[in-house]
């Protein structure tokens, strides 16, 4: 059961693999945003992995089934006139300096947590039996409903803010 | 290598995917996929820790929940804020949308 544990841990980490490098690094921001829908489904699968299965389907239902496709929707209002949809790049290329800089300024956070990740994590505890969703709830609308309240006011003021942003006002009125 | 430790290298390996993103990324709609990434890796570290310490494990997955929400929030208005930006300038290229001017 170990191996077979390791083996689906793997192939999720192919998966964000493959998926982060397309999210990061493909021209056409469709296929990104196809690379970033690979990477999440990775991220569930590991939800999965560590027995929390209400987190693994809000992340397909949140991220993939919302997020994504508002994503979609901001690429294809977004198109340059005259331009394919999603088309990335243009202008000069930039010098092989900035270059190395990007690159350095997403290695180097990473590695400086890595190098504190492997020597200062406390020893693993066998995993946890699953958290029942009912006891989810009771957390939810018990002790932390401020959380939650506050959380409905943001997503409320978002949208708001979301459709005053949009909002045309017709010409002569 | 404890399970832990493999879950936190793979949040991690998100965070360095996003960094790199938003800082390599032209286009606005580029960083906000960049910003999804390491929303993500939040995430999955928060879960594991929730699972595989003795931290609370309720806590760590209704923060994951909060988190997802924002995300949802923040996607929502930097769409609205990028198609202002689009409208008004005729780009989302972030190069060209560097002036502080009204």
């Amino acid at each position: 059961m170990e191996h077979l544990a390791y083996g689906a841990y793997g192939l999720y980490l192919v998966l964000i693999l493959a998926g982060g490098w397309a999210a990061v690094r493909c021209r056409n921001l469709v296929r990104a945003l196809l690379g970033l829908i690979m990477t999440l489904f990775g991220v569930a699968g590991m939800y999965f992995l560590m027995a929390a299965p209400f987190m693994a389907l809000m992340q397909i239902l949140i991220y993939v089934g919302a997020v994504s496709v508002l994503i979609f929707f901001a690429i294809m209002l977004t198109r340059a006139p005259g331009g394919e949809a999603g088309e990335e790049g243009g202008g000069p290329p930039r010098p092989a300096l900035r270059t190395v800089m990007t690159l350095l300024s997403g290695l180097l956070p990473a590695a400086i947590l890595a190098a504190v990740i492997w020597t200062k994590t406390p020893q693993a505890l066998p995993l946890k039996p699953e958290l029942p969703l009912g006891r989810l709830g009771q957390i939810l609308t018990g002790p932390y409903v401020l959380a939650f309240e506050l959380i409905s006011v943001v997503l409320l003021a978002a949208m708001a803010g979301a459709v005053v942003l949009g909002f045309e006002r017709r010409k002569g009125a | 290598m404890s399970p832990l430790v493999l879950f936190h290298l793979a949040a991690l390996l998100l965070l360095a995917f996003g960094l790199y993103g938003l800082t390599s990324r032209r286009t606005l709609i580029g960083m906000l996929i960049s910003v999804e990434l390491m929303l993500n890796g939040a995430g999955l570290a928060l879960v594991a820790s929730a699972r595989l310490t003795p931290a609370s494990d309720e806590l760590g997955q209704l923060g994951t929940l909060l988190v997802m929400g924002l995300a949802a929030a923040e996607a929502t208005l930097v769409l609205a804020m990028v198609l202002v930006a689009v409208k008004r300038w005729g780009t989302s290229d972030s190069d060209r949308l560097s002036a502080l001017r009204g």
